[in-house]
């Protein structure tokens, strides 16, 4: 009987690809995976590495199980994910769309292509906040399931999107969404010039005319049905729900 | 009657987001039921101008991928009536539509609209193709410079083969001063080369960048020679008959002494 290979280990240029088919049992073809990247662990001279999901699409959390069986101890490093479904059939829409008000995922805005089947890039963790170092410019996005910090800036035509709160260790002048899918969030920002701004349901946005901020901390948060923004020195948290 | 048209020009920075904007508010004020389509999707710039970047929700690629209806996505202006605009998604690429579905969209938007204005990205690529497809009306914008004209011809030779019978042309940011002095291509020399029916002429007037910041069309400025000249073309496309305006503008005596002293100085 003709062995059929699920895990197949190929080098090319680009590094290490690994190419799964027929993933029927994630369990089976973790166990299969975790045997080949033992066998294979002395032939590892390249560190990332090309995940082709073949016909299969894995969820988020398999996709962050695997870079991390990769990462730890084989240092391997989880640089894209191919799918060979067709990229631009109604099949391929179907599952984004199902996807996309359901389970926002958190994607490297340098590198986000969230057109294709292919996701590069990402986050490196599953913990609950997402620490995104550096700014981020007009087109770039985050969505995350959880909070999200950003070290830098926020510029008009980013957005973060995050089901918890959002803090801008910088300037947000772009769109921030704390409390996606209907939760409770809040946003804080050194400088609060957002272009929009939601917080669960409720959008909000600033008043016409060019109403800077004062140069001080501001957190934006739900009260009453309607974005409050107020100064972040003494704002009182207990008042949450 | 309903008309769809797209601006386009092929180069980048010729003014095509300024004319949707001016044509658009014009129109509009006109009495006309006016929608702007943004197609520069992942570059989007006319809801800026437009001054109503914070009113968006849904954009085009949320719509034509059913995640909202169109009436959710359309953003009505915030000072003249029956004009809206349809935004363009910041954080896709031009590969998030394609032209069927532009077909269909520009198609949903005739109906309830006299006029679709189609504000084209720059290139000849994809989102190109999405931008003209479902149109029956192609404006080209080109500034009086080689490179532009250049480029304005490719386009025209793309939209004939596109199935365009007759673009027409508005020439934008014309400096009447250095035609007269011959240092800029006129008005006849740009004709010569590509060979389509003129729709108008805008001079240059700094009140263009003013009002692009402030998210002001230009239109909505009296004073302004560019807005009028914009007037004059949205009536064209209303079908009305309105001839060319004198661009020739007059020196102020003021203008005239400091040229003759100038003129003095040099030797």
């Amino acid at each position: 009987m003709p062995v059929k290979q699920d895990v197949v280990f190929r080098g090319n240029k680009e590094g290490l690809e690994i190419i799964l088919s027929d993933v029927q049992d994630f369990g089976v073809l973790k166990e299969k995976l975790r045997n080949h990247l033992k066998r294979a662990e002395s032939f590892f001279q390249v560190s990332d590495v090309i995940l082709d999901t073949g016909e299969s699409t894995l969820s988020l959390d398999e996709i962050l199980e695997i870079q991390n069986m990769l990462a730890y101890p084989y240092g391997l490093r989880l640089k894209k994910i191919v799918h060979k479904g067709n990229s631009s059939g109604d099949k391929a829409r179907e599952r984004r769309e199902a996807k996309r008000p359901a389970a926002p995922r958190p994607v490297d805005p340098q590198r986000a292509r969230p057109t294709g089947p292919s996701h590069s890039g990402l986050a490196a963790s599953l913990q609950e906040t997402l620490l995104h170092k550096g700014t981020l410019r007009s087109g770039q996005r985050i969505h995350h399931d959880g909070n999200v910090v950003v070290l830098g800036d926020l510029n008009p035509g980013a957005e973060v999107k995050a089901t918890g709160d959002i803090v801008v260790m910088g300037a947000l002048r772009g769109l921030a969404h704390a409390g996606a899918g209907g939760g409770l969030g809040v946003v804080v920002a050194f400088r609060l010039e957002p272009t929009q701004l939601r917080i669960g349901d409720v959008i909000g946005r600033p008043p016409e005319g060019n109403a800077k901020s004062g140069r001080e901390p501001e957190v934006a948060k739900l009260r009453d049905g309607m974005i409050l923004i107020e100064p972040l020195e003494g704002t009182r948290w207990e008042g949450e729900r | 009657m309903s008309q769809s048209l797209v601006i386009t020009s092929g180069k980048g920075g010729v003014g095509k987001t300024t004319t949707v904007a001016n044509l658009g508010v014009a129109l509009a004020s006109m009495g006309n039921k006016v929608v702007m389509v943004d197609a520069d999707i992942g570059l989007r710039n006319l809801d800026v101008v437009m001054g109503l970047e914070n009113r968006i929700v849904y954009d085009l690629v949320d719509v034509v991928e059913g995640y909202c209806r169109m009436r959710q996505a359309l953003i009505k202006d915030k000072r003249i009536d029956g004009l809206y605009l349809l935004p363009a998604a910041q954080t896709r690429d031009k590969t998030a539509v394609n032209p069927e579905q532009m077909k269909e969209l520009v198609r949903a938007l005739k109906e309830e609209h006299d006029f679709v204005l189609v504000d084209c990205p720059a290139g000849i690529e994809q989102g190109f193709r999405n931008a003209i497809a479902g149109t029956d009306r192609a404006i080209i914008v080109t500034t009086p410079e080689v490179s532009a004209v250049r480029d304005a011809d490719r386009i025209t030779g793309l939209l004939e083969a596109s199935g365009f019978e007759k673009p027409e042309l508005i020439i934008n940011r014309l400096k009447p001063r250095m035609v007269a002095r011959g240092d800029m291509m006129d008005i006849p020399d740009i004709i010569d080369i590509l060979a389509i029916d003129l729709l108008g002429v805008v001079p240059d007037d700094d009140y263009i960048v003013v009002s692009t910041n402030r998210g002001e069309p230009a239109v909505m400025i009296e004073s302004s020679k560019a807005g009028q000249a914009f007037k004059n073309i949205a009536r064209r496309l209303r079908g009305e008959e309105v001839p060319f305006m004198d661009l020739s503008d007059k020196e102020t005596i003021w203008e005239r002494l400091k040229r003759l002293v100038r003129f003095s100085q040099g030797g």
